[in-house]
Order: structure tokens, then C-alpha cells, then sequence
């Protein structure tokens, strides 16, 4: 599964880790967040966010 | 208080702060600001660009008045900070028919920030238009320039963009339109630099939607009108995408002495290897010169005494800025010295993760720097010369 770095921030999503503080369980891909999910770090939402190549 | 006319029905409306020395407690306006708003009117509707800081609301509503205008059909709001939206209040109250017109995210913080009516704002798509008869005014989304919210306002058939924020700077001037490149271009960096700089990767993307209007004026919401828009585009351009060009921005504070004593001899070392220094004493030091020299820097050189076991909290400060402004930065050393131990670079080393940099041997001495010190500190910018060569 794919790592995404948010561009605002940096922040890096993990799906082996999610995001446990906003319900995400770990093992979610990213494509699955929900849409109004955000950046735990800025609060930048997810079109702010690209693939870590 | 007149308006400014710039063509038929199109009006700046705007309040000059002259006096203003300080923005956000934080940042310092050497030159004063401006705030710009400006009228807009269709032959149906009327419209009005953002509004002005609440402590001028006074000089809107009296421009206003000066033009006699009886209706307002909409006000956009670019950006809900307080400098452009903190008027948006009175005009509302003012003028009952208006509505706001804004982004669906600023269209929240509106309501969040001034507890503005809810019903009375209207949340456009990116790429919306708006008819005010002979004129249409189109939306480009344009988020974090500098907050999430920000949009940019297209004036289709004048072709003039109104950027809000971005492209601004602070400058309280009588001129209309920039008549000094130059002094505008330090105005528009340092605004860049403060502002702007920490959205770097998402300016250049904004920078690349805007490239795609014909734009023959930008109207900013601080400082003058730009009547030769590729003056500013260019700088953009250089700012956002330019390589760090070879120059080492070197803070420093030196308590007794010592780490100047590092500090000048390092300077001297980096420009006799043809590195360009800037020199910042933050004992002294205007953090809006400090944010614009790093906007093109290389590598920044820390320099600090050893203070209560760590570095001494101006140099501290200048850290956390830096780190918080994330500038294109490729390398950071740390000199100074300490008396009989501390952990200053393990401290300051800790404070800049956003700086994705190489961090080149510290230079760290107890007491007045020896030969050896001295040695290390022609090696160091040895280094930073050889570091700086691959960029290019």
C-alpha cells in the first residue's frame, strides 16, 4: 500500500499505521479515507496530498 | 478620503495604514501596508473585492459613500482573514441586499472567524462565474495562498486578476500602480518570504493555474497594482521553482565575543571560496530581512554560545522560525562555543525537521577557538563551497 505525503505540512499517511486519533484502523489505503477526512497535522484535506514515489 | 478610479466602474476603495509597524504581533512592516478593496460595477450589478482591517472600516464605507453607492449585490471574500474580511460586518449591515460570495471552506471560517450570517454567504465552485451584466467575474480556487480557503478573482473582459494575498506586499504608498520595481520587488519578497514561502510546493501549482489567464493587471489586496503583471510573475517563478542559489545565511549571537570571533573568521573563509554571506546579529535583526534571505539561501550557518546547557534563545527563535517558513534549504551547520558543556547542537539539530537538509560537521569549541578550531572552520566552508557546486 501506497504512502502519501501531505504537501502543506509533510505529514506522512501510513496505511500500515492509519490515523487512530480520527478513526482511521490501521490497514486503511488511502483511497478509502473518507472524503472529508484531513490532515491529522494542518488540517490541509486530502487533495493535498500526493503519492510518495 | 477619495476613491481611485482605474477605468470606468472599476474603483480602488482600499485604506493605506501608514502607521502600522507590526502584523500578527509578530511580523515587522518597515514600510507601513495598504489594504485593497475595490468596486466593481456591472451594468445590473455591483460588486465588491474583500474589504479592509477593521481598525479602517471607516475609510471603506466613506469611499463608498464618496461614489454613492446605494446597492452592493455581492461581496467577495477572497480570504476570510481579518485584514480583508474584517469589514465585511459593517458592509453587510450597511448594504442588506449583499451577499457574501466565497469559497465553501472560507464560507465556514466566516462564520467561524466573525460570526458572519450564514445565510447571507454563497459558496462558489472553483471555476464559478458571476454575471454583473456587461461584466463576469470568474473564481479560481486557490488554496493556501496562504490559508486553506483562499480564492482568486478573475475580471474577464478588463482581464485584471485579484490575487488577494498572493503577489502582495506591504507597502503603504500613494501610488496606485508600482512606479519603483525595485523597492517593490524587496516589498513583495519579504511578503513572499513571511507568507507565502511555507506553501512553496503549492504556490508553484497555483502559480501554474494562474499562468493560464490573460492577465494585463494584478490588483493584490496589499501594496500597489501590478500594470506589468510578468514583473511579478517572474519574481514568483524564482522564488517557487529557482534552485538555492550559492549564499549562506549565517544568525548568530555571540554573548562574550567567541562565537563572533567564529563567526568572522568563518565569513571570511566562505567569501575568499566565493560564497555569498549574509549576516544576521539577532540580537538586532529584523526577522522579516532574515525570512527574505532565505528564500534563495543554500545553506544556513547557525551560530550560538552555550546558554543555561543550551543555545541561546534568540538563536532558538530564529530556528523555530526558519523551520516554520520551510525554505528550499539544502544544508545547515552549527558554530559557537560553551564555557563547560551543554547540549546546544543536539538541541538546535532537534528543532528544524521541516528543513529537508544535510546537516554538514558542527564546529563547537570550549572557550576561545584554538589553530584547530580554526582549522575546522576553513574545513566547514570548504565544504559548504564544494556542497554549493553541485547545484549549480
Amino acid at each position: 500500500m501506497d504512502k502519501w505525503e501531505c504537501i502543506v505540512c509533510g505529514y506522512i499517511y501510513d496505511p500500515e499505521v492509519g490515523d487512530t486519533d480520527s478513526g482511521i484502523v490501521a490497514g486503511t489505503p488511502f483511497e478509502a479515507l473518507p472524503d472529508d477526512w484531513v490532515c491529522p497535522e494542518c488540517g490541509a484535506g486530502k487533495d493535498m496530498f500526493e503519492k510518495v514515489e | 478620503m477619495k476613491p481611485r478610479k482605474i477605468k470606468d466602474g472599476i474603483y480602488w476603495v482600499g485604506a493605506v495604514d501608514w502607521d502600522r509597524r507590526l502584523f500578527d504581533d509578530l511580523i515587522p512592516l518597515p514600510d507601513g501596508t495598504s489594504y485593497n478593496a475595490y468596486l466593481i460595477q456591472g451594468s445590473e450589478k455591483t460588486a465588491l473585492i474583500d474589504t479592509v482591517d477593521p481598525t479602517t472600516s471607516h475609510v471603506l464605507l466613506d469611499r463608498l459613500s464618496q461614489l454613492n453607492v446605494e446597492r452592493i449585490d455581492y461581496v467577495i471574500a477572497n480570504h476570510a482573514e481579518q485584514d480583508h474580511s474584517g469589514t465585511l460586518p459593517q458592509v453587510l449591515e450597511r448594504y442588506p441586499e449583499a451577499q457574501v460570495v466565497c469559497t465553501p471552506k472560507c464560507k465556514g471560517m466566516l462564520v467561524d472567524l466573525l460570526l458572519a450570517p450564514e445565510d447571507r454567504i454563497l459558496a462558489v465552485d472553483d471555476g464559478a462565474t458571476l454575471s454583473l451584466g456587461d461584466r463576469t467575474l470568474e473564481f479560481i480556487h486557490a488554496p493556501w495562498v496562504h490559508w486553506p480557503e483562499t480564492m482568486l478573482t478573475y475580471l474577464r473582459e478588463d482581464k485584471i486578476l485579484f490575487p488577494c494575498d498572493f503577489f502582495g506586499s506591504h507597502l503603504a504608498t500613494t501610488d496606485l500602480y508600482v512606479s519603483d520595481e525595485g523597492r517593490v520587488y524587496e516589498a513583495a519578497k519579504r511578503y513572499y518570504a513571511e507568507i507565502m514561502m511555507p506553501f512553496r510546493k503549492i504556490i508553484q501549482k497555483n502559480l501554474e493555474k494562474v499562468q493560464r489567464y490573460d492577465i494585463s493587471l494584478i490588483a493584490p489586496s496589499h501594496g500597489p497594482m501590478y500594470d506589468r503583471p510578468e514583473f511579478i510573475l517572474e519574481a514568483y517563478r524564482d522564488w517557487v521553482f529557482g534552485d538555492p542559489k550559492n549564499i549562506v545565511v549565517l544568525p548568530y549571537i555571540s554573548m562574550h565575543g567567541t562565537t563572533r570571533v567564529m563567526v568572522d573568521y568563518l565569513v571570511d573563509a566562505l567569501v575568499g571560496k566565493g560564497v555569498t554571506v549574509q549576516q544576521f546579529n539577532l540580537a538586532v535583526t529584523d526577522i522579516g530581512e532574515l525570512a527574505m534571505a532565505l528564500v534563495d539561501a543554500a545553506t544556513i550557518v547557525i551560530g550560538s554560545p552555550t546558554v543555561l546547557t543550551g543555545a541561546h534563545p534568540n538563536v532558538i527563535y530564529a530556528a523555530c522560525l526558519a523551520n516554520a517558513l520551510r525554505p528550499k534549504t539544502k544544508f545547515v551547520s552549527i558554530i559557537g562555543s560553551y564555557g563547560w558543556g551543554g547540549k546546544m547542537v543536539q538541541q538546535l539539530a532537534g528543532m528544524i525537521p521541516n528543513l529537508k537538509v544535510e546537516i554538514l560537521d558542527p564546529v563547537v569549541v570550549k572557550g576561545h577557538p584554538r589553530d584547530e578550531d580554526f582549522a575546522a572552520l576553513d574545513k566547514l566552508a570548504a565544504t559548504i563551497a564544494e556542497k554549493h557546486e553541485t547545484l549549480k
